[in-house]
């Protein structure tokens, strides 16, 4: 069978001593959409505070939810059936959106000491901008992402199916770009 | 060969011999040298032809700004550059180089018979001569303009060498290492401040590298630099050579190209040749210092004829003198510090000859004492020599006159007409520039950018005066980041500060109507053209420059635009600001197209998307097409199969059995919220209320104008929750514009748009054995005509998966649309594959499934439709409610234009003689009208239809829809063809066979 990043399984994708690209295991995600009055209610439905303040991102137990736009939010959770059930229940008085886009996206982590070396390469934002902890949707080699900042020199990456073996291929080719600097 | 090395001398490593070959011939240079440099310490000064006269020519500079010694370089198959400048490219063992512009060979040169018949090659003579007879452009004018427009030869392979690119945030981004950026750095690296200090040379010290004498603070200037760079080193500046910024876009965004392997003779492995930077600085300094301006006079271009700064360069840098018989001819003070240094290296200054009356007394002191002879108030009015200059004649100049001409013989004429300050990037701000009588030229003003310009590049002389106005550029910038930082204390001796004066050409006692006096080198331009454009009426400088084209070659004028503004200001009787300056564009210098490119080339050049499936099409060898960013599958050919054979067959099998087709790249968006179906009423023209959920209808969107934009089957999943599904190409429009509405036009509606094209696989089937097919996969939903009737979904399971099903058809069979979770798509597909094996199942490409839809008269939008069509125009009033108080596009709908009477229906035409239509082909009502005939329409689609069994077309015709039956003409180059106007729907018109039959049961 051809391979592609769509077949991979979760692991360790392509390494150098500076930066490892791996495939994150598959997570449930939701795309939540509502308006600011409603996310009191949307957060104890959800169990964490929702985060008002773009890139800002919380985690509690299982669950990881990150503020993308001003009536947007990214959530990760391994009980996505209950956020969905409970928010359900909330609909007819706080009305929402919550899409389950779980098979949407494949996640890289790309981490090591080079990691953010390697983002600058197809990353037009400052890096310090994203302090540890945050996330942002935004481009990386002219394809929309939506991109983390775990620890100083580790990032999850979320891109688009039909996007992956691009984005891969470009990230291989920076690893290696990486690999050969003379320092 | 005589060498014109001097021991002791430059920062070249002569215990480190490097080979390297010039027009096939070996040459021996240094480590550290140049092209030029180590040619000219080979004595060579030849080096190239000009442009327009074939003329030989030899470098004038030692650096960028080179104009003249213009080589090929190669490295192997691909690796060839042309237009490279020798003075800029470093040898390495084994660098192959080639002169440019000669045949058969440099030393003669056919095309030299140009230089001959300059008289003809005035300015504006392609303008003039190449006008008439007008018959002669195509064959005659034209290809010989293109053959001599060219200088150097393009590669035609393949270029193996990768680029880069990366991008770069930083506090302070100072552009020129010299003693101006140093010391800005160095005040600028305070309290954390992040610098990064780029210079376009192999090394740091700009003219620092040229002035080994002076002394900084009690150093000699090549300790004090070294130490310098440690101490900038051990405050974390980011150094950067062989990076030149190429140009300075808005918000401090400056593009800086980073040279990596050029000057190695073995490639690292990984290493891209060049790395194009995208650089964001909070605060920018430019210290690109000053260039060197030539003198105007007869024969100003002869090699051997250099600037008196680069000739010190060479000598002081590569231990190269240019010339062992030099004689300076300045109106600068400069020139004679050059003088002395290479008199003070043996060479044998011949004369100093100098146009001003009076010079500073200790220059002329300092000269007597090195016995140089002087003539102050004297000119040069010819040069000699054939390949490389022998002698040269000097008059005096008396009342502005030059009276008798004297032969001095000498190897070398070395010239300085002053200083220009380099404003190229400040430029590039839309900096204002303001005229400075005192030193003739433009001096940088107000910028709207965060920068700051300094030292030489402001007009500042001597290395003294440019460190100390380079601390508090970088005092300033650090002040601005909020941070505290102080200016250090520069003592420099022996720094030679001078002046001088500006000239226009030098006066001649020659006709001057003869002069080839130089200003533009690498156009050939004399100043004999500039004032010939004047005289011809140009009066701006813009339009002499275009006339004469001075300035307009690679260098960008960075030798001639002041040179030519002076003397057209002259001709003018104008002051120079009422002429103007020219503007100067990015790049500073040229950049190769790799580059630009950057990663983007090859496989790597555009995303090229792919469906989960993808993978099984690949394996079982489709032919693929592109569709927007999206590869699809198009046909699957088998043994032996041509496109038409495979898709006939394709289609045969479908409307026989079942054919099974990805349709994941179709856009989808789910649509939610309590306002979702008001929403949708006024998004798409259709009416939604009464669509029940469970149920789909086929959607149109129009754009304001009334036109129509995209469709797609739209299902409501829920009461408040629709599936929406897009064209693949119009994905990304379609969530734009619906976005843009919901957040500007309508944001009290609650309701959300959320892309789940990713988030699906898609498969179609379609045939009449569809449902039997899949009926016993599903589980939730009974596929019977009573329970999911044609335009149903549902949410179910499908062989174990979680499935969005969907009744549609884009085939006029029973057909299935068949969503599951993304990653499942190749598992679903091949689990269909297999149960349809028994039914004879066939896979299809997007051109099956484009001659299925056209037998049936579905439109493709954006191939039936151009932008210019409406519903009704496409025959689809039926999918535009009526009594809809609102919905994009109903107001263009009524503009009179769309409601004439004579609008383009989409029609089907069937031709008579049985012969299939190009797509794209003009119509006509009358085929023997007169040329040019009256077109009234065009062919949309066009394909051979199996279920026909005759060719069909979709095409758009003047008022179509009322000539049902009537001929139209197709004129074609060799015929023309009559095809009979006709229902959009060829096949099934009654829509039975999308019917799953009663009774047809499991």
């Amino acid at each position: 069978m051809t391979h592609t990043i769509a077949t991979s399984p979760a692991g360790l994708l392509f390494g150098t001593q500076g930066v490892q690209i791996s495939r994150m295991p598959p997570k449930a995600r939701l795309s939540l959409r509502s308006r600011n009055a409603n996310l009191m209610a949307l957060s104890k439905a959800i169990g964490i505070p929702v985060p008002t303040k773009i890139g800002a991102c919380d985690t509690k137990g299982g669950t990881e939810i990150l503020c993308l736009g001003p009536d947007e939010w990214l959530v990760l959770s391994d009980v996505s059936d209950h956020i969905a059930e409970a928010c359900e229940k909330l609909y007819a008085s706080v009305p929402h959106s919550l899409v389950d886009i779980s098979h949407r996206e494949v996640t890289f982590n790309i981490s090591g000491p080079q990691a953010t070396e390697l983002l600058t390469l197809g990353w037009p934002r400052d890096p310090a901008s994203l302090r540890v902890g945050e996330g942002r949707r935004t481009v990386f080699d002219s394809a929309t992402v939506v991109l983390w900042r775990d620890a100083e020199n580790a990032y999850r990456m979320d891109v688009w199916n039909s996007f992956a073996d691009h984005l891969f291929q470009f990230l291989q080719h920076g690893c290696r770009e990486l690999a050969a600097q003379a320092y | 060969m005589t060498t014109y090395r001097v021991a002791g001398k430059g920062r070249v490593d002569t215990g480190q011999p490097v080979t390297f070959t010039f027009d096939g011939k070996r040459f021996e240079g240094c480590a550290g040298d140049t092209v030029a440099s180590a040619l000219l310490a080979n004595g060579v000064h030849l080096m190239g032809r000009s442009f327009k006269y074939h003329r030989p020519r030899g470098p004038v500079t030692a650096g960028s700004e080179e104009p003249n010694a213009l080589i090929g370089t190669r490295r192997g198959a691909g690796q060839f550059e042309p237009n490279t400048r020798a003075t800029v490219q470093e040898i390495w063992d084994g660098l192959e180089t080639t002169s440019q512009n000669k045949f058969p060979n440099l030393k003669f040169d056919i095309g030299a018979i140009n230089d001959f018949a300059y008289m003809l090659f005035s300015a504006g003579f392609y303008y003039k001569t190449f006008m008439w007879p007008k018959n002669f452009w195509h064959k005659v004018y034209e290809p010989f303009i293109r053959k001599a427009a060219g200088l150097g030869v393009s590669p035609t392979e393949e270029d193996p060498d990768t680029y880069a690119s990366r991008n770069l945030h930083c506090d302070v981004l100072i552009v020129g290492a010299g003693p101006t950026g140093l010391a800005a750095a160095r005040a600028a690296a305070v309290g954390g401040v992040n610098v990064v200090l780029i210079d376009e040379n192999v090394e740091c010290g700009g003219t620092l590298l040229s002035k080994p004498n002076a002394e900084i603070n009690g150093m000699p200037s090549w300790d004090w630099l070294a130490a310098e760079l440690v101490s900038l080193r051990s405050l974390g500046v980011k150094i950067m050579t062989r990076t030149t910024a190429i140009g300075y876009y808005h918000q401090n965004m400056i593009g800086m190209v980073e040279k990596l392997t050029d000057h190695l003779s073995d490639l690292p492995k990984d290493t891209p040749r060049e790395r194009m930077w995208h650089v964001r600085a909070k605060q920018v300094i430019l210290a690109q210092g000053a260039l060197e301006k030539p003198l105007v006079f007869h024969g100003n271009d002869r090699p051997g004829v250099m600037l008196a700064g680069s000739a010190q360069t060479y000598l002081n840098r590569y231990g190269v003198l240019v010339g062992k018989r030099p004689v300076i001819i300045t109106s600068h003070d400069s020139a004679w510090d050059a003088a002395f240094d290479l008199a003070d290296a043996g060479a044998d200054v011949r004369a100093i000859v100098d146009t001003r009356e009076t010079v500073d007394e200790e220059l002329q002191s300092q000269a007597r004492m090195r016995g140089i002879g002087m003539k102050l108030s004297h000119t040069v009015t010819a040069t000699s020599g054939r390949l490389r200059v022998s002698s040269i004649r000097v008059n005096p100049i008396d009342d502005g006159k030059a009276g008798d001409g004297l032969i001095i013989p000498c190897d070398a004429l070395l010239m300085s007409g002053g200083w220009t300050p380099s404003l190229h990037l400040f430029s590039h701000t839309k900096g204002s520039l303001t005229w400075n009588e005192d030193q003739t030229t433009f001096l940088p003003k107000d910028t709207p950018e965060d920068c700051t310009i300094a030292g030489a590049s402001r007009g500042l002389w001597g290395i003294e005066n440019v460190l100390i106005d380079g601390a508090s550029a970088g005092v300033k910038v650090a002040m601005a980041l909020g941070k505290e930082s102080q200016t250090r204390q520069h003592k420099v001796t022996h720094d030679r500060i001078g002046s001088g004066v500006s000239q226009i050409e030098l006066p001649t006692d020659k006709s001057s109507g003869k002069a080839k006096a130089f200003v533009d080198f690498q156009n050939d331009v004399t100043a004999k053209d500039l004032r010939l454009a004047v005289r011809e009426g140009m009066r701006s400088i813009e339009h002499v420059k275009r006339y004469t084209t001075n300035g307009m070659a690679t260098d960008q004028g960075k030798m001639s635009n002041i040179n030519g503004l002076n003397i057209a200001a002259d001709a003018l009787n104008k002051p120079q600001p009422q002429v103007g300056l020219t503007t100067f564009r990015p790049p500073y210098t040229p950049t190769t197209f790799g580059a630009f490119a950057g990663y983007h080339r090859g496989d790597h050049f555009e995303i090229t998307r792919k469906t989960q499936i993808d993978s099984w099409a690949q394996e079982n060898g489709a032919v693929f097409e592109p569709v927007g960013q999206w590869r699809r599958a198009r046909y699957f050919p088998k043994r032996g199969e041509d496109m038409d054979t495979a898709v006939g067959r394709e289609c045969r099998t479908t409307r026989a059995h079942v054919g099974i087709f990805d349709a994941s790249t179709l856009g989808k968006i789910e649509v939610v919220g309590p306002d979702a179906v008001e929403f949708m009423n006024r998004m798409y023209t259709n009416p939604w209320t009464k669509l029940a959920a469970g149920r789909c209808r086929y959607g149109l969107l129009l754009g304001d104008d009334g036109f129509i934009r995209d469709d797609g089957v739209i299902g409501r999943m829920s009461q408040d929750c629709f599936h929406v599904t897009t064209t693949t190409g119009g994905a990304a429009r379609v969530m734009n514009m619906m976005e843009d509405y919901l957040q500007t036009e309508w944001p009290d509606l609650d309701v959300w748009l959320t892309s789940t094209t990713e988030n699906w696989s898609t498969i179609a089937l379609n045939g009449p054995k569809a449902a039997k097919l899949l009926a016993p996969l599903v589980d939730g939903v009974e596929l019977t005509e009573d329970a999911f009737p044609h335009m149903s979904c549902a949410e179910c399971t499908v062989a174990g998966m979680p499935a969005r099903l969907f009744r549609v058809s884009f085939t006029g069979e029973i057909g299935f649309e068949i969503n599951v979770p993304a990653p499942m798509g190749r598992k679903l597909w091949e689990t269909l594959w297999q149960a349809g094996q028994e039914h004879g199942i066939t896979a299809y490409g997007t051109e099956t499934m484009h001659v299925l839809r056209a037998e049936k008269g579905y439109i493709i939008v954006g191939q039936d439709t151009d932008g210019t069509v409406t519903p009704y125009d496409a025959g689809m009033g039926w999918a535009v409610a009526k009594t809809k108080k609102d919905f994009v596009g109903m107001r263009g709908l009524m503009r009179p234009d769309l409601v004439a009477s004579n609008r383009r229906h989409l029609v089907g035409l069937l031709t008579e003689d049985g012969t299939k239509l190009e797509e794209g082909a003009q119509i006509v009502f009358d085929p023997h009208q007169a040329i040019p005939m009256t077109m009234v329409g065009h062919v949309t689609s066009s394909y051979h239809s199996d279920a026909m069994g005759r060719p069909i077309a979709l095409a758009l015709v003047e008022c179509g829809q009322n000539r049902m039956g009537e001929t139209v003409y197709i004129p074609m180059p060799d015929r023309t063809i009559a095809a009979k106007i006709t229902s959009t729907v060829f096949f099934d018109p009654s829509n039975s066979r999308v019917k799953i039959p009663s009774g047809e049961m499991l």
